[in-house]
């Protein structure tokens, strides 16, 4: 057991920490969201220093990392709130690999590592669950379908989508371009998604059923880490904050209220980075659990909204103008938690199996 | 990062559970409960049994007797022994005799260890006063040299087992004119001493504790521990090992399995309500919180880490989390949620949900209270201003 970062862990951590701050000030993420555009940029940038690479392996041209250091990718990226599709882009690569080995989902890895292919899941639909597929490819590989909530879906090359192929459930690869027409979603987020048709467009089948359960559990670990992110990012400011802010002769930071808020909003932001690298790490080992992923994501989204307004609360008047930059982290914080199951889907999911037998000293059975 | 168990961590446990079903016996559970704290003779047995193995110096040096092992035993014996609702604990073992290790001379090691091993020394704790609990240092039981003997003149509260013990463990006064924290001292008290008087004081929740009084009590000058004067550091001392177990998760774990089971044979229907599902879903969330915070807590002390607001935060989350568990129990189970467990109707779980909820409060400020604890997250943890 080690919950410390390794040495190459935490070079990951700082090294990404410093490239960010450096390349990404806040002005640029304000003019990004009113835009609706994606951090361009940045992305060049992490593309060129071959940071996509970071979690797979180094025969693809990857790092020898795995989930937890993509986790590690997903919290610093979020720590700028930046506008970038990390996460999503990862996810497809890496969920594709897992449950579909082989040389077409090596030649996909090694395509988003150049920085060559940016593919995007694109999973729901009107009823907003993961396991209503109504969109159909046909025999000689066309894609007809509509999807909501696709995160980065103008930004991206290509979707992941999840489809039917003779009534088999699938994950199929299909090139933005003739037959795939995104129309923008506007969000509490502040980043891009979009509700996508799709008329006849060309669908390569990447995987089977196991590709979109898959893509689903990390994407979902990620999301939890998303939201840790953006939880830690608000306490830090609201420790600062506090500790400088004066009213009747003293911090407000040593008032005893304060600190109490501070105190809780600590316990469950650790609590939540434990749950969510576990699953990671577990996912990692192939002994995640559907529920264990339910629960990480569950403990993260349940506590952050309050969290977030408690960051708010304690900041007054000077947090809640965007001059200053604490609401990013609620904006992005609160949309996370709505991502790949908020805190009610994923209770659903838990409350299949409350009855199972759990050694509580782990996250198994 | 790795979050896995390493295999001994595991057979550990493994032997843990073969010791413990050897044990726990109907008598012995009955033992427990209906004397709660106190040591009867199974009990009795049982901590000899616990103390021949070595468990409870688990993580002393060999050089004292212990068994000089990483803390994650530890902690792996102490959620053990909660799941299965054990009377392993012993105050005297767990915090008496490392402070005697740690702050005693030579000839009070040679004095009390080896009777504290036996089972036959058992400490009773005299720090609070009426009027200093929370803030301890305002502690007034007043200790005063006079020739070869200390003269103690004074009152403690909250001596809990002073009714069963052959000592008692007493922070007095010795020097008023120094700074609060600065002028106290640390004394051992034979509990038949002259001048010694123990009244009962008995919780709702059916658990017993005392008030002792001190009239002009004698000791040799040989009793006092450590340094005159520098009782505070012993007081505060706790090795860091000792909190590894300090707020488990698997006790909290056991009352989720026992309600679970409990609708499972006696309301099948209600455990297929999909609202009841729901909650029970919640709780299941809420006892991963505590695991992760129990765990984080013990890999911390385990490498050598001082981080207090980790403790904090375990402790703060864990006895909440015994309130909401043993309140969620209750509430699904209504009328029959209230049933005490000798109550002329079988009780669910023999009445442990109500009598879990009547304790609560115990943890909530026990310990140090929930509000110290939070600030100390907030002071200690994230540098808040004081």
């Amino acid at each position: 057991m080690n919950l410390e970062l390794t040495e190459t862990q935490s070079q990951i951590r700082n090294t990404l920490r410093e490239l960010i701050e450096k390349e990404v000030p806040f002005a640029r993420v304000r003019e990004l969201e009113a835009s609706g555009r994606s951090d361009e940029i940045l992305w060049r940038r992490l593309v060129e220093q071959g940071w996509l690479g970071t979690p797979f392996a180094s025969e693809l041209g990857g790092g020898d990392g795995g989930l937890v250091e993509a986790g590690l990718l997903v919290e610093e990226v979020m720590r700028r709130a930046a506008i970038v599709p990390v996460a999503e882009v990862l996810a497809c690569a890496l969920a594709v690999l897992r449950s579909a080995p082989g040389e077409r989902a090596n030649a996909l890895a090694r395509d988003v590592i150049a920085g060559e292919v940016r593919p995007v899941p694109a999973l729901l639909e009107a009823s907003d669950r993961f396991g209503d597929v109504e969109a159909v490819v046909t025999a000689e590989g066309r894609l007809t379908g509509e999807k909501l909530f696709v995160d980065y879906a103008e930004f991206a090359t290509h979707h992941l989508v999840a489809a039917r192929e003779a009534n088999e459930i699938g994950l199929f690869l299909v090139a933005r371009g003739a037959g795939v027409e995104c129309e923008p979603l506007r969000a509490i987020g502040r980043t891009p998604q979009s509700r996508v048709r799709y008329q006849s467009a060309p669908a390569e089948r990447l995987t089977r059923a196991q590709g979109l359960s898959e893509l689903v559990q990390i994407s979902r670990a990620l999301a939890a880490v998303q939201i840790v992110s953006c939880m830690q990012r608000s306490l830090e400011m609201t420790v600062a904050y506090t500790s400088v802010r004066e009213q009747f002769g003293q911090a407000i930071g040593s008032f005893q209220a304060v600190q109490h808020h501070a105190a809780n909003m600590a316990t469950w932001v650790t609590s939540a980075r434990f749950l969510a690298y576990e699953a990671l790490f577990d996912l990692e080992q192939g002994t995640a659990s559907e529920e264990q992923v339910a629960i990480a994501k569950a403990a993260a989204s349940e506590k952050a909204p309050e969290v977030l307004m408690l960051g708010h609360q304690l900041h007054g008047g000077q947090g809640f103008i965007e001059e200053n930059d604490l609401y990013f982290f609620t904006l992005r914080g609160r949309d996370r938690c709505l991502a790949w199951g908020g805190h009610e889907e994923c209770l659903e999911l838990v409350s299949r199996t409350v009855e199972r037998k759990q050694d509580w000293l782990r996250a198994s059975a | 990062m790795d979050f896995s168990w390493e295999p001994e961590f595991l057979t550990f446990r493994d032997e843990l559970a073969a010791f413990i079903r050897e044990w726990r016996t109907p008598e012995l559970l009955d033992e427990y409960r209906s004397n709660h704290g106190a040591v009867g003779p199974r009990i009795q047995a049982f901590q000899a049994a616990i103390n021949e193995k070595g468990w409870s110096r688990m993580c002393w040096p060999e050089a004292y007797g212990g068994l000089g092992r990483n803390p994650l035993y530890q902690f792996m014996f102490v959620e053990t022994m909660e799941y299965w609702g054990m009377p392993y604990g012993n105050l005297t073992y767990t915090s008496i005799a490392p402070a005697i290790m740690q702050h005693g001379s030579e000839e009070q090691k040679k004095e009390y260890l080896p009777g504290i091993f036996a089972g036959k020394i058992r400490f009773a704790i005299g720090y609070s006063e009426p009027n200093a609990g929370t803030d301890l240092a305002a502690l007034r039981t007043r200790a005063i040299r006079v020739g070869d003997e200390w003269v103690i003149n004074g009152q403690k509260i909250w001596t809990s087992l002073a009714e069963h013990a052959t000592h008692l463990w007493l922070a007095a006064r010795t020097d008023p004119d120094l700074p609060r924290h600065q002028g106290i001292s640390l004394f051992i008290v034979p509990i038949d001493a002259k001048g010694v008087s123990i009244r009962p004081l008995i919780g709702f929740s059916g658990t017993r504790t005392n008030e002792t009084f001190y009239d002009d009590v004698r000791i040799p000058a040989a009793n006092l521990v450590g340094k005159l004067n520098g009782g505070w550091q012993i007081v505060m001392h706790a090795l860091n090992h000792e909190r590894v177990g300090l707020s488990p998760v698997s006790n909290l774990a056991r009352l989720y399995d026992e309600l679970v089971a409990h609708l499972a044979e006696k309301r099948p229907d209600a455990l297929r309500d999909p609202v009841i599902r729901r909650r029970l879903a919640q709780a299941k969330v809420e006892l991963f919180r505590q695991r992760a915070l129990a765990v984080q807590n013990a890999f911390t002390i385990a490498t050598g880490g001082i981080k207090p607001a980790e403790a904090s935060m375990t402790k703060i989350h864990g006895s909440e989390l015994r309130f909401t568990l043993s309140n969620l129990a209750m509430d699904l189970l209504g009328r029959y949620g209230a049933l005490a467990r000798d109550g002329g109707a079988p009780a669910p779980a023999d009445g442990r949900f109500e009598s879990t909820w009547r304790a609560s409060p115990i943890l909530r400020f026990g310990g140090g209270t929930n509000e110290l604890q939070r600030t100390i997250i907030a002071t200690r943890g994230l540098g808040m201003p004081r």
